[in-house]
């Protein structure tokens, strides 16, 4: 609980935002391929990966408001079923989405022109998400506005779920003893890449290795996003093969916390302008120094957060 | 033997393993991680340069990186050192640890000597291959992060 506000309440706010945000993000792109407009397709491009970033959160509590309203009367297991897995097909498409969106955000940095084959492909993953994502919410509504449900028969048998369920992942993971430690060790590996590239990139920013350009450092930045791809694949193999260790865990929603900080953080390392202006010796702003060690600050926390989910928290 | 039971029976390791405090083995544990994203994590990046990325980025500049990588060396030297203490008898008969150990080993010897051939040496005499060097030390985090994250489940 905080502020009066628990996790499946917190679904239940942040479940608009990914559905509403691909329309969003999809119309600025359309208006800004319409209108030849450059700074309004890097508009969009930023408001998509916003909208994958948020999405986290969005899949996170609805697992833990799963469990939270299971029980209830009037509540039907199979809309919840269904809901999940179209909700798991929209997460994987918003990430995909968010990920090549920051490429071209990341490529319009270094080259003048936007790409458009970069471009093309978040249209059409946009497109696609913006499709599961409405899948996913109306099925999510059903499960407790029977008011709105279309063929009362069908939600009785469950949409079909498809090939790809958490609980066939969650399977994959706990029958073969050697998924959870190379899932592990492939999580320590993605975590000293986003980590190293962001703590030299920030170190930059503060004036250590005054001797490279803002430009330089940014080359690193797919590394980073490597790693975090890494890390959020195999982060989300362990929440969803062991949810209960997770959706209960107070340190688990602290490091989701500080993962939107510093994801939000990475957005503006990679499109921000002042920062991109710094020459080789020059000395960046105060404030933009203050940024910078606050996406330090951001990284430790999400290590630390992570580190302490089974002593501060319940996992494992 | 007799030496890593004692080990483990100091009062230190005790408190270590079994003290009910946050500041016992979960924030060792943790800084031990910390150290870890500063060892490995600089590393990479010198890494990464030696073997072609942003070839044109000058390296002279990368160098304040390697007080990164010995302060996280030192910060898990030292943590480390306490967590072997905690678990002496287990670690100091485990095939993982005694090749982590080995795997860091080389990590840090490359470490040392890319810092030679490629930042201290007179850049048109530069000493053995840098990019070998980097690969060997690419190669032996990797390691050495797997064995150690293995210590945990096997």
């Amino acid at each position: 609980m905080f502020f009066g506000i628990n996790i499946p309440h917190l679904h239940l706010l942040l479940n608009h935002v990914p559905t509403v945000g691909t329309v969003v993000g999809l119309g600025l792109l359309l208006l800004a391929m319409a209108r030849r407009n450059d700074h309004l397709v890097h508009s969009s491009l930023e408001v998509l990966f916003a909208v994958a970033l948020v999405t986290l959160p969005v899949y996170l509590t609805g697992v833990a408001a799963e469990e939270a309203i299971e029980g209830v009367a009037g509540v039907r297991p199979e809309a919840i079923k269904a809901h999940e897995a179209a909700a798991l097909w929209g997460f994987m498409g918003m990430q995909v989405t968010g990920l090549i969106a920051w490429l071209g955000l990341w490529q319009s940095r270094r080259n003048s022109r936007t790409s458009r084959s970069t471009v093309a492909t978040v249209l059409l993953l946009a497109i696609l998400t913006m499709a599961m994502m409405a899948r996913a919410a109306t099925i999510g509504g059903e499960i407790r506005h029977p008011e709105i449900t279309a063929n009362p028969e069908a939600v009785e048998v469950g949409a079909p779920t498809g090939w790809l369920t958490s609980e066939r992942i969650g399977t994959f993971v706990t029958d073969f003893p050697w998924v959870w430690p190379a899932a592990e060790t492939l999580h320590f590996l993605g975590l000293c890449l986003v980590f190293g590239v962001l703590l030299a990139v920030n170190l930059r920013i503060l004036g250590a290795m005054k001797g490279l350009s803002f430009a330089a450092m940014h080359r690193l930045l797919p590394w980073g996003i490597l790693g975090l791809g890494m890390n959020l694949i195999t982060g989300m193999l362990f929440f969803i093969a062991a949810a209960n260790q997770y959706t209960q865990n107070v340190a688990f929603y602290w490091k989701v916390a500080f993962l939107l900080g510093a994801g939000a953080h990475f957005l503006y390392l990679t499109v921000f302008s002042k920062t991109w202006g710094l020459k080789i010796g020059e000395e960046a702003a105060a404030l933009d120094k203050f940024v910078a060690m606050t996406g330090i600050g951001l990284w430790v926390g999400v290590i630390y957060w992570g580190r302490m989910l089974p002593f501060i928290g319940n996992a494992f | 033997m007799a030496f890593l039971t004692w080990l483990e029976s100091t009062g230190l390791s005790t408190w270590v393993r079994e003290g009910e405090s946050i500041w016992a083995f979960p924030s060792i544990l943790t800084l031990h991680t910390f150290g870890l994203g500063l060892l490995v994590g600089a590393n990479t990046i010198v890494n990464l340069r030696l073997l072609g990325i942003g070839s044109r980025v000058p390296l002279e500049p990368l160098r304040p990186l390697f007080s990164v990588m010995w302060g996280g060396f030192w910060l898990n030297a030292f943590t480390g050192s306490l967590l072997f203490a905690a678990d002496a008898t287990e670690r100091g008969t485990s095939v993982f640890f005694l090749s982590k150990l080995v795997f860091v080993a080389i990590g840090v010897a490359a470490m040392v000597a890319i810092k030679r051939s490629a930042f201290d040496a007179p850049p048109d005499a530069p000493v053995g291959s840098p990019k070998l060097m980097a690969l060997v030390s690419l190669a032996a985090w990797t390691a050495a992060i797997t064995t150690g994250r293995l210590l945990a489940y096997v």
